[in-house]
């Protein structure tokens, strides 16, 4: 019997997925697993779009079409929790597979708890992240840096903290991700003060490392992180979809170790981004926020792009309730920004959504991030995890004395 | 003329209220700048109404409910001091001093806390100054 909080080296039982799929296609095959015994109506994952710069989510009905999700992509922005709460009813009339990275894995989580996306119809195969990187810039940097045109690479690979490209006529070159990012490269902001590298809030967490001995590239790490996830691998190996293993004890360490030193770099990039405002005397922290908020134009992308703002009756547009924002000002004031907060900032998964569409390039994320990082320690909410709900918006009356 | 923040104190009907018409027909004094907007229960009031009321151009804010346990409609000051304490973390990380925004309980007959604290808060404010994110904006320019 599989349990939670088992581990196992998994690989496909199918060459040809195990071949497509990085190590080993054992997520290809839960997949397609999972929609070929009919256990899910579809699968919700990632794709390559228009060229390797351009993540688009998909959604596949047919088990043999899965293969075309295989792979991993670290160019794109996505937030699949936006599209299941948003483009699929919260899975309300169906059952879904979805791949998520830990943003994605969270921000399900708080729409959850928040009662937008239905858990029961849900079944979250959790990917290992370590960052995504932003196309435009990254297109930028393949010609700066690796001296590629940016349309002739075919592949890249993060490993052992560099990022290893390939080209088309099979030239390879890697450079230290750190080196990037010292020249405003690499990762996105929000990804390099990610604390979460192991999406444990899925229902199974799946990636490379720890994978050491004779299937090291060969196979991959599968952590089981709930009674569902059990359930579903336990299904999988039956049915002879996967091959499990034991994984070697070294490599549990080495994965632990990895997870380590991903979450101190992560405190390092957290203290950087927001020296400029700790501790800072009062006022001087407003002022530091406000010539960005001041280039505002109002567009409400980042409320579109947010996946914790669903509200129909968003009450930043006038016409809803009283007249919380004066009409026709531009910039908006900081009241936009601060309404928007007090809303949704608890459950900020600093998925970096808002930020990435923002014309006027303000750093949200950032700065939500914070206050939720503030949120955590004055409430113990700590976002995307357990079953405590957000506790800006609910109130556990009954358990309140009277 | 000497400048006199403008205070605004959102009470709940049942206590706080009361605490300001006992302060009233007691003739306590407290400052004319303190402006006492009466809601139903504390826990009626959203934080955007203090944002609201920054942005309108106050310079302090405060919020008085029942005392724990005496709330007319039960629990709703449990509610708001959970929304107000939210607010604060909100707003401090965005550098609004927390001697702009006060939460206490105030009885009805209370009139003398009434009166006393819309004496003290009416003095912390006048020492932080006036207060407009908007002005500071356009200092920025
Ligand atoms: S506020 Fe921004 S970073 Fe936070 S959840 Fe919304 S889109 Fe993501
Ligand atoms: S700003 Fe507030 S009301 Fe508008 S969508 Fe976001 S959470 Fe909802
Ligand atoms: S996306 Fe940027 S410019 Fe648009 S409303 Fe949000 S903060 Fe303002
Ligand atoms: S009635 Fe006074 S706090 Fe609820």
């Amino acid at each position: 019997m599989i349990e939670v909080n088992d581990m196992f080296y998994a690989k496909s039982s199918d060459a040809a997925i195990a071949d497509a799929g990085e190590y080993g296609g054992a997520v290809t095959s839960i997949l397609k697993f999972l929609l070929k015994e009919g256990i899910v109506d579809a699968v919700l994952a990632v794709e390559e779009g228009a060229d390797l710069y351009d993540a688009v989510p998909i959604l596949i009905e047919d088990p043999d079409k899965v293969v075309k999700s295989a792979g991993s992509i670290h160019f794109g922005t996505l937030n699949l929790a936006k599209v299941v709460e948003k483009y699929l009813d919260g899975a309300q009339d169906m059952k879904i597979a979805v791949t998520v990275k830990p943003c994605d894995a969270m921000t399900m989580v708080e729409l959850i708890k928040r009662e937008r996306v239905n858990p029961d119809n849900v079944i979250m195969i959790g990917l290992n992240c370590g960052g995504t990187m932003p196309p435009v810039k990254s297109r930028e940097m393949m010609e700066k840096f690796y001296e590629f045109d940016p349309d002739s690479v075919v592949k890249e690979e993060i490993a052992k903290g560099k990022l290893i490209v390939e080209t088309a006529d099979g030239t390879e070159k890697e450079i230290p991700i750190d080196d990037l990012e010292d020249e405003g490269f690499g990762r996105r902001t929000n990804c390099r003060r990610c604390e979460i590298n192991i999406p444990t809030m899925a229902d199974l967490a799946c990636g490379n490392w720890g994978v050491i001995g004779p299937l090291a590239g060969k196979a991959t790490f599968i952590e089981v992180c709930s009674p569902k996830g059990a359930e579903v691998l336990e299904k999988a190996k039956e049915a002879g979809a996967l091959d499990l293993e034991e994984p070697i004890e070294k490599g549990i360490t080495i994965r632990k170790n990895i997870d380590n030193a991903m979450v101190k770099l992560a405190d390092k990039w957290q203290d950087a981004d927001w020296e400029d405002v700790k501790g800072r005397e009062i006022f001087s922290a407003l002022t530091e926020y406000l010539p960005d908020f001041s280039r505002c134009i109002k567009c409400y992308g980042c409320r579109e792009a947010c996946p914790i703002c669903y509200c129909d009756d968003c009450c930043l547009e006038a016409h809803n309730g009283p007249d919380w924002l004066s009409k026709g000002e531009i910039p908006p004031s900081p009241m936009f920004h601060l309404e928007r907060m007090i809303h949704m900032v608890e459950s900020c998964t600093n998925c970096g959504q808002c930020e990435e569409v923002c014309p006027s390039e303000i750093p949200l994320a950032k700065i939500w991030h914070e206050v939720n990082a503030k949120v955590k320690d004055n409430f113990g909410y700590v976002k995307g995890t357990g079953e405590n709900k957000p506790p800006m918006g609910f109130f556990p009356m009954d358990k309140m004395p009277l | 003329m000497e400048w006199k923040p403008k205070i605004i104190v959102f009470c709940c009907n049942w206590c706080s209220y009361g605490g300001a018409d006992t302060a009233g027909t007691a003739r306590m004094q407290y400052p004319p700048n303190v402006r006492v907007i009466r809601v139903m229960c504390s826990g009626r009031i959203n934080p955007l109404f203090i944002f609201k009321a920054f942005d309108e151009g106050a310079d302090g804010v405060m919020v008085a409910g029942c005392h724990f346990g005496d709330c007319h409609y039960d629990r709703g000051n449990y509610a708001c001091d959970q929304r107000m304490r939210a607010l604060k973390t909100v707003l401090t990380t965005l550098g609004i001093e927390e001697g702009r925004f006060y939460l206490d309980w105030i009885s009805a007959s209370e009139g003398e806390k009434f009166a006393n604290t819309m004496t003290m808060v009416s003095e912390k404010v006048k020492e932080l100054g006036p207060f407009s994110w908007r002005k500071n904006q356009a200092e920025i320019g």
